[in-house]
């Protein structure tokens, strides 16, 4: 480890790394050093290789900022940018008793208006996240959210035969990649942050399923089941069949949506309106072309005060 | 300047173009080209380049005397025992190498010629090459990869060494290992300022400045350079590698003004399953010609491939081929 920082106190283990505090000793800030292992058989992991080659050129307020990388023996360093905390730790502190709470909506708004912020800067540069979920999402105390870990991101612009659909945390895993698709594009990230916005809302996990089938159940029980009509193309993924075989055995009469503001509203302190709920579905649309991407949301009536102030 | 010449089998030696060569139409989408084709068309390419660096090697030690090898890490102290064409095949078919792998590898060595003078494409460093910037490309790229460990064997070389390669690689890139526009300008200003990251675009080029700063969704490399390729080494008698014999030629692209993508570069999944294959379509305002089409997305690409004081791997064979017909 060069001299130049002080490394500080653990502050987690990521997929693949170690992140600590440190103390950049020549100017006084702190950052975070997240530290990759070398394994003889690996060599360099595939996800430190990703992330710094696409996070060095995201340079955006909100994107973590990639400040540099230093070589040790068995070791890579990154030094990034210091974030306060985790959304998701964030909303865990927030819990009373075992009661998870939401954010106020405020506070939701402006949150969820610099992911969409984030994630349209990722995809104007061809960049695909492919795992937003809370903890990734970092947050400091002046309130300003980065999109952090790129480790499973990838560059849509080049094209290459494999796209995995071993992607995104389950809860966040758009119903198409969770039926098998490997066309994926842009979408696949928008639907994670509409999972992410009830989330916020209500303190809660939307789909929280513990396998593929059941995650795909929480799913159709929710926003209803898929057909050819609002989804043309949908009966030709490699898990409808299956999938649907077995919803509509459990649930026979059940085509339809839920209503999702019902639902949220049970769960949020304050009254949710209709606009909030217009966007949810925009972003939860279960066909991924009819979902919005993340210009369009930024535009969205919900977040009007924000775009009519900036111009 | 002397012309490298052929290394193949004395029969096919002759330029006159023999008429029993078949002619092959390469797809203008290099993910539609057959991995064979590309790999001949790869070869054909680095084996160009480096007989064009063993002779430049050989002229100045003429010149010059004996002059201390510059050795990198990639150097064998004698070439191995296998040709570029059958290396490639072996790691393409046991490391289960995608086309833009396969082309990045080219790409590659324009990216570091750029940033390390010391490094030439020759008979000594280029098995050593390929072999880390293939397995470099696979897991910077694709999402099915394998480790080290499996490419260092498929290689042939130890996996301590492989590790050290790709450790070496990605230093002097400065892990700019996507293939897209201004990447390699880029790359050189990083190294000038001896930052990991430009901080301040201000000591950018305008055209530079705003790629960091505004959206960069420039991916015309690839398909530059597998066009570029087909242009230069397509006919079988302009190559040094006689590895098959046959002729390739792009497909004419079809013109049709109601079908023009809204950008060329631009590939999600999606756009390759619906559009039908030869639809796509470029340029309204011209007749006919890949040529034009090879103009065009040179202009594109132009501040980060033809800004260069180095001449690169494509321009350097142009050169040579232009050469050779005078």
């Amino acid at each position: 480890m060069s001299s130049q920082f002080k490394q500080l106190e653990k502050l987690g283990n990521g997929t693949y790394a170690t992140v600590y505090k440190g103390l950049n000793k020549t100017t006084g800030v702190y950052v975070a050093l997240k530290e990759v292992k070398l394994d003889s058989e690996e060599g360099t992991p595939s996800t430190a290789i990703r992330e710094i080659s696409l996070m060095k050129e995201l340079k955006h307020e909100n994107i973590v900022r990639l400040y540099d990388v230093i070589h040790t023996e068995n070791k890579l360093t990154l030094v990034f940018e210091y974030m306060d905390n985790d959304l998701k730790k964030y909303m865990d502190s927030l819990t009373v008793g075992n009661n998870p709470q939401g954010l106020e909506l405020h506070l939701v708004k402006y949150f969820q208006w610099q992911l969409l912020e984030g994630l349209a800067f990722c995809h104007e540069n061809k960049i695909l996240h492919r795992d937003l979920k809370p903890q990734n999402l970092l947050i400091n105390k002046r309130g300003q959210l980065k999109l952090g870990d790129f480790g499973l991101a990838r560059a849509f612009g080049i094209p290459v035969n494999t796209f995995s659909s071993e992607v995104v945390t389950l809860w966040y895993r758009a119903p198409d990649v969770l039926m098998g698709s490997r066309t994926y594009t842009t979408s696949i990230d928008i639907w994670s942050c509409g999972c992410i916005l009830a989330e916020m809302i209500t303190g809660k996990p939307l789909f929280p399923g513990t396998n593929d089938e059941e995650q795909l159940k929480l799913i159709f029980e929710m926003m209803g089941m898929p057909t050819e009509a609002n989804w043309p193309g949908v009966s030709q993924l490699p898990k409808y069949a299956t999938s649907s075989a077995s919803f509509q055995q459990q649930y026979p009469q059940q085509q339809q949506s839920k209503d999702l503001k019902v639902l949220l509203q049970a769960n949020c302190k304050e009254k949710l309106d209709d606009v909030v709920i217009n966007l949810l579905h925009g972003l939860l649309q279960l066909n991924p072309d009819m979902r919005l991407s993340a210009k369009q949301a930024l535009h969205h009536t919900w977040f009007s005060e924000y775009y009519q102030r900036q111009t | 300047m002397s012309i490298p010449t052929s290394e193949g089998p004395s029969h096919i030696e002759d330029d006159g173009a023999p008429i029993d060569i078949p002619t092959v139409i390469l797809p203008i989408n290099f993910l539609k080209c057959s991995r064979s084709d590309l790999i001949v068309l790869i070869s054909r390419m680095l084996v160009f380049l480096i007989q064009i660096n063993d002779n430049n090697a050989k002229t100045d030690e003429d010149k010059n005397g004996p002059t201390e090898a510059k050795l990198t890490r990639f150097h064998s102290s004698t070439p191995p025992n296998i040709s570029i064409y059958n290396y490639l095949i072996r790691l393409t078919k046991y490391s289960a190498l995608e086309s833009a792998v396969l082309l990045s590898s080219v790409y590659y060595i324009d990216l570091l010629s750029s940033i390390y003078p010391a490094f030439t494409l020759n008979s000594l460093t280029a098995h050593r090459y390929l072999l880390t910037a293939t397995s470099v490309a696979s897991k910077g790229l694709c999402d099915s990869f394998c480790t080290n460990a499996h490419y260092a064997k498929v290689g042939g070389v130890q996996c301590s060494e492989l590790n050290i390669l790709e450790e070496e690689f990605l230093r002097k890139v400065n892990y700019r290992v996507i293939p897209r526009d201004n990447n390699i300008s880029l790359c050189e200003f990083e190294y000038q300022q001896n930052e990991f990251s430009i901080t301040n675009p201000n000591v950018l080029p305008k055209d530079l400045q705003f790629s960091i700063t505004q959206k960069n969704s420039g991916y015309n490399i690839l398909d530059m350079y597998y066009r570029k390729m087909i242009q230069l080494i397509g006919s079988f008698s302009s190559s040094p590698d006689k590895s098959r014999k046959v002729d390739y030629k792009l497909e004419e692209i079809e013109l049709n003004a109601s079908n023009i993508p809204d950008d060329v570069s631009h590939n999600p999944v999606r756009d390759r399953t619906n559009r039908p294959p030869n639809k796509r379509s470029y340029d309204n305002s011209t007749e006919n010609s890949n040529d034009k089409f090879l103009d065009e997305s040179d202009q594109n690409n132009k501040t980060s491939l033809f800004n260069h004081n180095k001449k690169l791997a494509t321009e350097e064979i142009k050169m040579q081929i232009n050469e050779r017909i005078k």
